[in-house]
């Protein structure tokens, strides 16, 4: 078996791509056009389209699982979404484990965009051991 | 204009969600970085994307005995009871001043092939800060046999 140890680290870059909004659209089934439509991102005062912030979300939950090896173990996320992922955004996941106890590994996650500015906020995730 | 506190309590459900492999497969791979096509596109599953999300075989023979959702499918079928909040028309909320604020989830069971999902949500907070309307609902998805598979925190946030 693995070992686990509070202090190990673990980080996922990705890059939205000019198709991700609607390839994650098609997925998800969230298809509002604020991800799609470039016209109506613009209109909303978003300079463009969007990423759907629950597919940040799930690039998060995918470093973790790279981390803990089964995606089956992942027990619990919780994000604040603090800054929109626009199109060319490429976005940098850094866990950190913070506790590990009866069972249960807890780590703190940030990501943050080619600026440096933090796209999560909060981000915290626990697996089952 | 502010949301009215006095929806707090709406329920919302129950909703079915039956899940199939493909589905599975196509959401891990939008995530992971490929195209969600099986057929047409044919490029196929992200390099690094893990096995028991996508390949049969290694699915079969680990513990889940079966591909297996990528926990935040989630989004896929749970995410009713907000939806339908977020469009009631007594609620008045504009879609284009709403952005995702804050998301939680616990998940409790994997999910497999062949699942029967339901969920039930309710509006569990109204609040505003400044000129910022929340609106919070809180929905629990079963599966076919009783069990809780993910519980979850849907917040959004509308600029006033």
């Amino acid at each position: 078996m693995r070992a686990f140890a509070v202090g190990d680290t673990f980080t996922l870059v990705r890059t939205c791509d000019p198709y991700r909004p609607i390839y994650y659209a098609a997925a998800s089934g969230d298809f509002n056009p604020i991800h799609i439509d470039r016209a109506v991102g613009e209109a909303a005062g978003l300079g463009g389209v969007i990423l759907q912030g629950l597919c940040t979300l799930g690039w998060a939950v995918d470093a973790f699982i790279h981390y803990l090896g089964d995606p089956g173990k992942v027990a619990r996320i919780q994000v604040r979404f603090s800054r929109p992922v626009a199109i060319s955004d490429t976005i940098t996941f850094s866990g950190k484990v913070t506790a590990i106890a009866d069972g249960r590994l807890t780590a703190e996650l940030s990501a943050k965009n080619q600026r440096g500015e933090d796209v999560l906020k909060g981000a915290v995730v626990e697996g089952r051991l | 204009m502010a949301l009215d506190p006095k929806f707090v309590g709406r329920a919302y459900g129950p909703f079915t969600y039956e899940v199939g492999v493909e589905k599975l497969r196509e959401f891990a791979y939008a995530v992971g970085g490929s195209i969600p096509s099986m057929g047409f596109s044919g490029v196929g599953p992200p390099s690094d994307l893990h096995p028991f999300l996508h390949d049969k075989e290694a699915a079969a023979a680990s513990e889940y005995g079966a591909v297996i959702g990528m926990p935040n499918f989630a989004v896929v079928f749970a995410i009713t009871p907000f939806s339908k909040a977020c469009t009631d028309p007594e609620l008045g909320v504009d879609l284009l001043r709403l952005v995702h604020g804050e998301q939680e989830f616990e998940f409790l069971q994997v999910v497999r092939p062949g699942d029967v999902l339901t969920t039930r949500g309710t509006i569990t907070d109204i609040s505003a800060k400044k000129s910022l309307d929340f609106l919070t609902v809180t929905t629990e998805s079963h599966n076919q046999r009783g069990e809780v598979v993910v519980r979850a925190k849907w917040t959004a946030v509308i600029r006033g």
